[in-house]
């Protein structure tokens, strides 16, 4: 382990790389980082306009928990030497903007963007983890495991969103289906670039 | 699974080798005969015959020596692996030195470039051949991996926009440095190795620079606020009085 303050390397990931199936393994983390970068802009955005609002620390909240993702999937990006969406730059950029952009139409409309976003994000990790119970459940007992409790933390910030009144946007079904299609372009992409 | 004989005869008992493992082994016997022979039928015919098979082997493979070149591409970039996975063990165990990544990297393409030196006289040809539409994609993706390699065993941990930055600027390193290589007439490659050491050191300015011109913006940038700040206050305080 190298002294100071450098973070502890893992050791040779030959191990961790044996007998998997490399490529779906590779989309899979390679997403899945993508989309919880994608979120941490979002709610970026999201705080940026309505941080001294009243939902400030709920959306705050959210965030964090979202950091927490990135930071897990970070770490199994390296430990299975997975290649990062060259797409990120954009992520940045585009989901900054969508936060922000939701949050300047209310509080509802932050809302109902979470809403949306948590939907598909949690309905995309149930995919994930058939293909992986289908693939072999005890080789990927561990990423499965990650894969599950994000699954249950999107769904719950998927639930805050609803009790604070993102159904009651205008608009809200426009909103919600135009997000939706956004997220599934960005995983197809995400998945390949 | 397809079955060969070694050529030994009678009672013993067969050797059952793929059709690839056989290729790969006629490929490695071939590498001796290169130096004379180039990238040719013929190197594989001479190396088929030192296995005891016949020279209409060669016939298996391409006449313009594709595979025999992206063979041992392959097999350079997997001696590398291995080299660097043992020093890293090394340096795990304390018993070596971590060293400073211009130096890992220097060191890392220094080795992996050694491996052409007895098949120098006839690399230009190799490079052409590798350069064919039809071996592109392997050459690349043989090229990509070893320059992956190299970075994940220097210890890069980047999963942002750097991970590309980084593949970019050593792809380039290498490249550059083979083709120097392929020209120089020093005695022991020394122009090739000073070379290597100049570009490397060239990328580790230029991203040092690149953090220092961030810095250095962000500092502006809160000058600026201040003095803005500093500004509108003045002037409130004047209107007020």
């Amino acid at each position: 382990v190298p002294a100071g303050g450098a973070a502890p390397r893992p050791c040779s990931t030959r191990a961790a790389l044996q007998g998997i199936n490399k490529p779906v393994i590779d989309r899979i983390i390679r997403v899945d980082h993508a989309g919880e970068y994608g979120a941490n802009r979002i709610y970026a955005g999201q705080m940026a306009v309505l941080g001294r609002s009243s939902v400030g620390p709920v959306i705050q909240q959210m965030w964090d928990q979202e950091k927490d993702h990135l930071k897990k999937f970070s770490e199994l990006m390296v430990e299975y030497r997975v290649r990062p969406t060259i797409l990120l730059p954009f992520w940045n950029v585009a989901g900054f903007v969508l936060g922000a952009g939701s949050a300047l139409l209310g509080k509802k409309g932050a809302m109902a963007c979470t809403v949306a976003v948590e939907e598909s994000i949690s309905d995309h990790y149930n995919n994930q983890i058939r293909t992986l119970m289908e693939e072999d459940p005890e080789k990927y007992k561990e990423l499965l495991q990650v894969i599950k409790q994000f699954r249950d933390d999107e769904r719950e910030h998927h639930d805050i969103g609803i009790e604070h009144d993102a159904e009651a946007t205008p608009a809200y079904s426009v909103l919600k289906t135009a997000v939706q299609l956004g997220c599934k372009a960005a995983i197809f992409l995400s998945e390949r670039m | 699974p397809s079955h060969s004989y070694t050529g030994q005869g009678g009672q013993e008992s067969e050797d059952y080798e793929s059709e690839e493992q056989l290729q790969r082994r006629i490929l490695t016997a071939a590498l001796e005969f290169v130096p004379e022979h180039g990238w040719t039928a013929e190197a594989i015919a001479e190396g088929a015959k030192t296995l005891g098979l016949s020279v209409a082997a060669a016939g298996m493979f391409h006449s313009d020596g594709s595979e025999l070149i992206l063979h041992f591409v392959s097999e350079c970039n997997a001696k590398l692996s291995e080299l660097l996975e043992k020093e890293q063990k090394l340096v795990q165990l304390g018993e070596a030195e971590k060293k400073p990544t211009d130096e890992f990297l220097r060191d890392a393409v220094e080795a992996r470039l050694r491996m052409l030196i007895p098949y120098i006289e006839k690399w230009p040809q190799a490079l052409s051949v590798l350069l064919l539409p039809r071996n592109i994609p392997s050459s690349l993706s043989l090229l990509t991996s070893m320059i992956d390699d190299i970075w994940h065993y220097a210890g890069d941990q980047s999963t942002d926009f750097n991970w590309y930055t980084r593949r970019a600027v050593l792809t380039s390193i290498y490249n550059t440095a083979e083709l120097v290589m392929l020209q120089d007439s020093s005695p022991g490659f020394e122009d090739t190795w000073r070379f290597l050491e100049n570009r490397v050191a060239d990328a580790m300015n230029m991203s040092h620079t690149a953090s220092q011109v961030q810095s250095t913006g962000e500092a502006v940038v809160q000058g600026l606020m201040g003095a803005a700040v500093t500004v509108s206050s003045a002037e409130t305080s004047r209107a007020l009085r």
